[in-house]
């Protein structure tokens, strides 16, 4: 085992830890009596085996760099399933998010992409986003040059996930926990041989305690790792959520082999519909708590036809529909007849939704007051948490990892530790205020859109549609989705 | 709703674009009087921008000065209901269960789909009764209305003429005559309670009421307009045809309705006054021997 040559004063155990040292401190530490179970050692401690979490470890454990760490991974389920993910292709999981090309170029770069099974991704190159009570359009098509250019690519979580802990496993050099929960995470004490006072030790379920010169919160929205931290988190509850389901529809879609991404605002949340491979969508619904709660205890015929009228009826009609126990799909074939709709901008029918597929969410922002403390970096949704209307909480994730790992390859390569804080700001400083800013883009267009009547209503439609005519803009928002453009901030 | 930007408006300069795609919503009827497009329901007179604005300040200016042109006040009543208002009403007729009911049944009011027969027989307190006896009162008769022509959508249309059939159970269940002051205060009640234009539009009607009808107006009927008007369900909403054998009273009630002085008894009480002030000036001008 090859110790990196790295000098540091050893007084705060600079130098790295590789799995031959800890186990001789180990030893050492045993000829002290000591009443209290010693914590192992890490240069990396992970908390959250979810997309962000995963994908750190792919990068730490393929850039040469940082390929030397002792790294651990703490995940509260079990990841056999994950690792063993298969479905058939006429199904699809209901958690499923758009990566921007950006996304896909840095899991290509760690090797993991390549673990993705390409057959259940679908790219987009087309989006079409409206208003539902003006009908005012966007349209979201390449100019010629750029014309049949990916958007992104639709893809389930656990695709993704999958593809990852793959990649890890082939690395290898990750010992991974999982099935373990954390129960606690406190400082470490001074003893003999080193002072881990300012490192933090994960206790988890079965018993084992981890010392982290770097603990990563990659630990999803309700962070252990940040709360112990003391990082406060703001934000608001959005009063709505999330609904889900996997869509069976009429047809490939209008694009043939170009796929269409479609969203419509409604006063209560923005509706989305999704392509993945085949004749299959995902959908992605916003909207009251008490609304979720409606359309998950309708039929499956009933629910197909909310479905479809939420891109096709009227707020009015709508409304009216959510009140109704059932009969949805009667009142749809009525209403339709009375509306005027073009076919070919909106999504193709929905004739199918796959058995327990139906699930919802509470849809939250939230965004931690920095990302980094001493020994402590949070990523992906234990730093923030985004209203999905964008497709962009999985992809932020990406580029914190992105530029975690980029500074701990720099703090490695430099001699630095890697758990101060003063190795951690360039982390903080790249991805905090690009980060602010697209959560505040966001949430005003949440606000913005759930304004049913007013003066906002027509400025807002005068604004869709001026954004339609204007080319150059249209680039830009585009080349924003895409996540290709020039960065803002 | 159509979008017309012409592809060529994309490649075109920045304010032009800007300004293209700010005035699309104001010209979304493309065609001039030589292309006119075919109607979109039997009887349809589909109408440019400008014929619309046309036909409505024409009818206004008419219908004001002969308040018993009705088709003059229907065409005003379309020409001006288009494109916001009626869709209001519309949307107010999809937001209630009964509305959406007669959208989808599309009842209508005619001497041949209610019985003047079967009306009177019913007993005297019930909507039915009321109405017939208040169609006798007046001497008018559910036919007298006018179909729509210049509403380009075939609901809305539908909506026009449904509101425009209702309009005499408007008239019995508030018991206001079709004399202009009648239909003034009814009109007033209409306006607060659907905001068409065209019943806020007849108001002006006010302006050629008597002093002693306009004062009445201003102190009893206005007030009641409004506060029925605006407090009411949405009339629109009542499936009539449903409602015939009903207690008049507990419709009322339902809706929040109260019914307004009786018209024709003030304007006979008055009247009544009035002549007997006059005799009385009369006998007392000739016992002071006055001429
Ligand atoms: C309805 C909806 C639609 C969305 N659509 C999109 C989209 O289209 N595009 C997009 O980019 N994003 C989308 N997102 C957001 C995306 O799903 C999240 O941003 C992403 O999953 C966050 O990944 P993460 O790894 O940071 O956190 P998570 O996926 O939440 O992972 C956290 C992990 O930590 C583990 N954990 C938590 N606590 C402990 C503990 N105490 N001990 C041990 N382990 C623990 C959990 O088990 C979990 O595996 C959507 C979100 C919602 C709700």
């Amino acid at each position: 085992m090859k110790i990196p040559s790295t000098s540091l004063s050893t007084r705060q155990l600079g130098g790295y830890v590789c799995s031959g040292c800890t186990r001789q401190l180990r030893r050492q530490r045993r000829s002290y009596a000591t009443s209290t179970v010693n914590p192992d050692l890490y240069d990396v401690v992970c908390v959250g085996g979810g997309p962000a979490g995963l994908s750190l470890l792919a990068a730490l454990r393929s850039q040469p760099a940082t390929a030397n760490l002792k790294i651990a991974l703490v995940e509260s389920q079990r990841l056999d399933a994950t690792r063993n993910f298969q479905l058939p292709p006429t199904q699809f999981s209901n958690r499923c998010s758009s990566l921007t090309p950006s996304s896909v170029r840095f899991l290509e770069q760690v090797g993991a992409w390549q673990h993705v099974d390409q057959k259940r991704v679908q790219s987009y190159e087309e989006m079409q986003v409206w208003d539902g009570v003006t009908g005012a359009r966007i349209e979201f098509d390449w100019p010629a040059e750029k014309r049949g250019q990916t958007i992104a690519y639709m893809n389930e979580n656990l695709n993704l996930t999958s593809g990852l802990l793959k990649r890890i496993d082939e690395l290898g050099g990750v010992e991974v926990l999982d099935g373990q929960k954390v129960e606690d995470i406190a400082l470490g004490s001074e003893t003999e041989d080193f002072d881990l006072s300012s490192w933090p030790v994960v206790s988890l379920s079965g018993g084992r305690k981890l010392a982290a010169r770097l603990l990563v919160g990659a630990d999803g929205a309700n962070s252990p790792v940040r709360a112990f931290a003391g990082i406060g988190s703001r934000g608001w509850d959005y009063e709505r959520h999330g609904v889900v389901a996997t869509l069976q529809m009429e047809g490939p879609g209008w694009g043939g082999e170009s796929k269409i991404a479609y969203q419509r605002f409604l006063p209560t949340g923005p509706v989305a519909m999704l392509p993945l491979p085949g004749d299959y969508s995902t959908l992605v619904w916003s909207t009251t708590p008490a609304l979720a709660a409606h359309l998950k205890t309708l039929s499956p015929k009933d629910f197909i036809a909310m479905v479809n009228a939420a891109f096709r009826l009227s707020p009015v009609d709508l409304a009216y529909m959510h009140t109704q126990s059932d009969g949805q799909a009667d009142e749809l074939a009525w209403r339709s007849q009375h509306t005027n709709f073009d076919q070919h901008r909106i999504p193709q029918q929905v004739i199918g939704v796959q058995e327990g597929s139906i699930a919802s969410f509470p849809l939250k922002l939230r965004h931690a007051d920095t990302y980094i403390g001493e020994r402590v970096a949070l990523v992906g949704d234990a730093a923030h948490t985004i209203h999905p209307l964008a497709g962009q909480g999985l992809n932020q994730g990406q580029g914190d990892v992105e530029s975690l790992a980029n500074t701990i390859q720099y703090a490695v390569t430099h001699g630095q530790d890697i758990g101060v804080r003063m190795s951690l700001e360039p982390y903080n400083a790249e991805r905090y205020a690009a980060n602010n800013m697209l959560l505040g883009v966001v949430d005003k267009l949440h606000k913005l859109y759930a304004v049913e009547s007013g003066p906002i209503v027509p400025l807002r439609s005068i604004g869709l549609r001026a954004v339609n005519a204007l080319g150059p803009v249209k680039q830009f928002f585009m080349d924003q989705a895409a996540g290709t453009g020039v960065k803002i901030l | 709703m159509a979008l017309f930007v012409r592809p060529s408006a994309l490649r075109s300069s920045l304010p032009r674009d800007l300004i293209a795609a700010c005035t699309i919503s104001l010209n979304s009827r493309h065609f001039s009087v030589l292309n006119r497009p075919p109607p979109n329901y039997p009887g349809h007179v589909p109408l440019t921008f400008i014929e619309r604005a046309g036909l409505a300040v024409g009818s206004a200016v008419i219908s004001l000065a002969n308040p018993y042109r009705g088709d003059l006040i229907a065409a005003l009543g379309e020409a001006t209901a288009t494109p916001y208002f009626i869709y209001r009403l519309r949307d107010a007729m999809l937001a209630s269960p009964t509305g959406r009911r007669i959208l989808r049944d599309r009842p209508r009011i005619t001497s041949q789909t209610l019985s003047m027969t079967y009306l009177r027989s019913l007993p005297p307190n019930t909507v039915g009764r009321v109405y017939a006896d208040w169609l006798d009162r007046e001497g008018v008769s559910p036919d007298t209305r006018e179909s729509v022509k210049y509403i380009d959508d075939e609901e809305c249309a539908y909506v026009m003429q449904r509101y425009r059939e209702c309009h005499d159970f408007f008239h019995a269940l508030t018991g206001l005559p079709v004399m202009v002051e009648g239909e003034v205060a009814l009109k007033a009640f209409e306006f607060a309670n659907t905001l068409l234009p065209m019943t806020g539009l007849s108001m002006f009607a006010v302006t050629r009421l008597k002093p002693a009808e306009r004062k009445r107006f201003f102190t009893i009927y206005g007030p009641w307009a409004i506060r029925n008007g605006l407090g009411a369900q949405e009339v629109i909403n009542v499936y009539w045809e449903e409602q015939l054998e009903r207690d008049v009273e507990d419709l009322r009630a339902e809706l929040g309705i109260e019914k307004p002085v009786d018209l024709r008894d003030i304007r006979k009480r008055e009247r009544a006054r009035k002549k007997a002030e006059k005799e009385a000036k009369e006998r007392s001008g000739d016992s002071l021997g006055v001429n």
